[in-house]
């Protein structure tokens, strides 16, 4: 499973970087991050590293938005009416936009927009069918990427995701970008239904013969590698590593971002403000947090080097850094050559972090809302699900999918 | 059941063979197709089933189910009646077989190798059997399993007989799909054979029903099919770990997560197969 950036606030720097130290890797713009002037200068700054890709995200999720800097390109309409847009000419003409855009961008496929689908009923889905034709139309001179964009409920609701995958069948897109809300917009989700409902569409999508991007993701959706989701994306702030159906919608002030720098333990799949960090060290703990069989930069060794972890300095962009490249390295080793062997690594990675959350807990070092404790049994549940479900089927396709 | 012997003047050794609620069957002697099966069909069923039954045959043109011959129209005392003529299968139905005990792996595997094959090719000209069960399979004296009774089948590229306001569809309970038991027309496909034929394979592996076993009313069995979640089938052979993953997958509840399709399905068997012969 491959790792892509999802660029948010204050990451067209360490994009760079990150691309650059990884010999290559995919980006995916955010027009709500970046002014239109921005776009083409930092996609050539991507595009020129080997191997570096950029996807454009039109974040057309929620089109009656309000957003004064997605209002600000120039493919996003002037105005816009549900019924009338996706029957007459205004379609063609944003689609038309962005291949246009897309060409600039010099982008490796064209992410198609795609409306948040508060239920995914008739409508909705012959709104998918109309951008698709009118995609197809445009002529556009790249793969095509499918948005499929599902709050919350709808990725709860089974009968949904039966319709959307019945339907999908249809489409026969090269590619999906997925994109789902978190249920009470939780970071880490402790629901069993969706996170089982959205591996379920992942899995049928690719047994059709699809790639599949997971977008806005972060490490509990490590998971995806039990039905060979093709990559996920991860950002910095919470904001891009869970879909945020809100922040599409208007123009908020800037978020008010809170300055606390955590920690990412990719071994306990948990994250931990550094104060924390001097506890564990006071109770002889710390080194169960040093990351295990794979590389780290010199800032956060620094925090295992025997000073007290909250005053050796560790920035948010280095905790970022730190994140992302722990998550570039977890999803590189997460498929497995079979079915059953990636479900042991994914079980075996569940098992460690238990063990090692348990020993922490029971000194009372916790990640708050970012302590994976709770994830644990949903992330196991959910695997069980699969494998009844689908199990036979992904065993003997693994290697086609 | 004289005027049968007169309606058929050509046919000899008319023998009652087997009565249901849709149709009269007798064996017969023909002079050039030798030992043939003769169905009545009442007159109170609607024509174009059987007519939908005989095309589904002659297009299907399996060697795994058995030819027909030749069909007509017979007035007889009660009305006005079409009738099959088609080639007799010496052997005894998958029900009687089962009644002496279960399958044993090879022929378990056996029998859902020869199901498959007939139901390939009723998937490529859309056509869905609609009611797989061990009544409707024989097994001949060699050892090889037959497909009988297209009678509800559905021709997917005809309007259905079957109103879409029913509230049920045409099925045998305790084999029929979810899907089908709710008359979810447009859901109804060759996967709706799938699952029929894994709940037979299941029976005949354990000579018990997974479904019907110890229930006590219909409402109990449609629940059951709806939700129950059978335990793996173990076979003693040498590919059971790829076979019980295709009979799991042909009787999952939701047909998107069956095999894709009934070739899926016989390629999979196909594979489980040779692997059985050739694995040391």
């Amino acid at each position: 499973m491959d790792f892509y950036l999802q660029f948010g606030w204050g990451m067209m720097g360490m994009s760079r970087d990150l691309i650059r130290d990884w010999n290559g890797g995919t980006v995916i713009l955010s027009p709500r991050d970046l002014e239109p002037k921005q776009l083409e200068p930092f996609s050539k700054s991507i595009n020129t590293i080997e191997n570096g890709r950029v996807l454009f995200d039109p974040q057309f999720y929620l089109p009656h938005s309000d957003h004064i800097r997605l209002r600000s390109h120039d493919y996003w309409p002037s105005a816009y009416s549900t019924g009338a847009f996706f029957v007459g000419p205004a379609l063609d003409t944003l689609l038309s936009k962005l291949k246009h855009l897309n060409d600039e961008l010099d982008s490796a496929a064209a992410i198609l927009p795609g409306l948040l689908a508060n239920e995914i009923d008739g409508d909705w889905l012959n709104i998918q069918n109309a951008i698709l034709n009118a995609a197809k139309k445009a002529n556009f001179s790249r793969p095509l990427c499918q948005t499929i964009a599902l709050s919350a409920d709808a990725c709860r609701s089974e009968e949904q995701i039966v319709r959307l995958l019945e339907h999908s069948a249809q489409w026969k897109s090269e590619v999906y970008y997925l994109v789902c809300e978190h249920p009470r917009g939780s970071y880490l989700v402790t629901d069993s239904l969706w996170l089982s409902n959205l591996l379920d569409v992942i899995a049928g999508l690719k047994l059709l013969g699809s790639k599949v991007v997971v977008g806005y993701s972060n490490h509990q959706m490590l998971i995806a590698a039990a039905v060979k989701a093709d990559a996920i994306a991860s950002g910095t702030w919470m904001n891009v590593r869970a879909f945020p159906p809100e922040k599409f919608r208007e123009a908020l002030e800037e978020e008010e971002r809170r300055k606390a720098t955590w920690y990412y333990c990719p071994q306990g799949l948990s994250e931990y403000k550094l104060p924390m960090l001097d506890i564990a060290k006071k109770v002889g703990l710390l080194d169960q947090l040093l990351p295990v069989n794979m590389p780290i930069e010199s800032a956060v060794a620094l925090l295992f080097d025997g000073g007290q972890p909250s005053t050796v300095g560790l920035t948010e962009p280095q905790a970022f850094r730190h994140y992302l490249n722990c998550l570039k390295h977890q999803t590189g080793v997460s498929v497995k050559q079979t079915f059953d062997q990636t479900i042991e690594e994914h079980d075996r990675l569940l098992d460690e972090a238990e063990a090692l959350l348990k020993t922490l807990t029971g000194s009372r070092i916790k990640g708050q809302l970012r302590d994976f404790s709770e994830a644990i049994e949903v992330n196991r549940s959910t695997l069980g699900a699969l494998i009844a479900t689908r199990g036979g089927v992904l065993r003997r396709r693994w290697s086609t999918i | 059941m004289q005027w049968v012997g007169t309606a058929f003047p050509d046919l000899t050794k008319l023998t009652p063979f087997n009565e249901g609620g849709q149709k009269w069957v007798f064996s017969a002697v023909h002079p050039s197709d030798g030992d043939v099966v003769l169905k009545i069909i009442h007159p109170n069923q609607d024509p174009e089933a059987a007519r939908r039954e005989i095309l589904a045959v002659q297009q299907i043109k399996s060697s795994r189910v058995p030819e027909i011959f030749e069909t007509g129209q017979v007035t007889t005392p009660v009305g006005v009646c079409v009738w099959i003529r088609e080639r007799r299968v010496h052997g005894i139905s998958l029900r009687e077989r089962l009644q002496q005990g279960p399958l044993n792996a090879q022929e378990i595997l056996r029998l859902c190798l020869h199901m498959l094959e007939p139901l390939v090719l009723a998937e490529q000209a859309h056509i869905v059997h609609r009611d797989v069960k061990p009544e409707n399979i024989i097994v001949d004296p060699n050892g090889d399993f037959w497909l009988l009774d297209f009678g509800i089948s559905r021709h997917l590229t005809m309007s259905p007989l079957t109103r879409a306001s029913s509230p049920f569809g045409k099925f045998t309970l305790g084999y029929a799909p979810p899907e089908q038991l709710r008359n979810v027309q447009t859901d109804i496909d060759s996967r709706a054979d799938l699952f029929a034929l894994g709940v037979t394979i299941y029976e005949a592996a354990g000579a018990r029903h997974p479904f019907l076993s110890g229930t006590a009313d219909v409402a109990e069995i449609i629940k059951r099919v709806e939700s129950l979640v059978l335990p793996p089938l173990l076979l003693n052979c040498k590919a059971s770990a790829s076979f019980r993953d295709l009979i799991g997958a042909m009787l999952q509840k939701r047909r998107d997560h069956r095999p894709g399709s009934a070739a899926e399905a016989l390629d999979w068997i196909t594979d489980v197969i040779e692997h059985e012969t050739t694995a040391p």
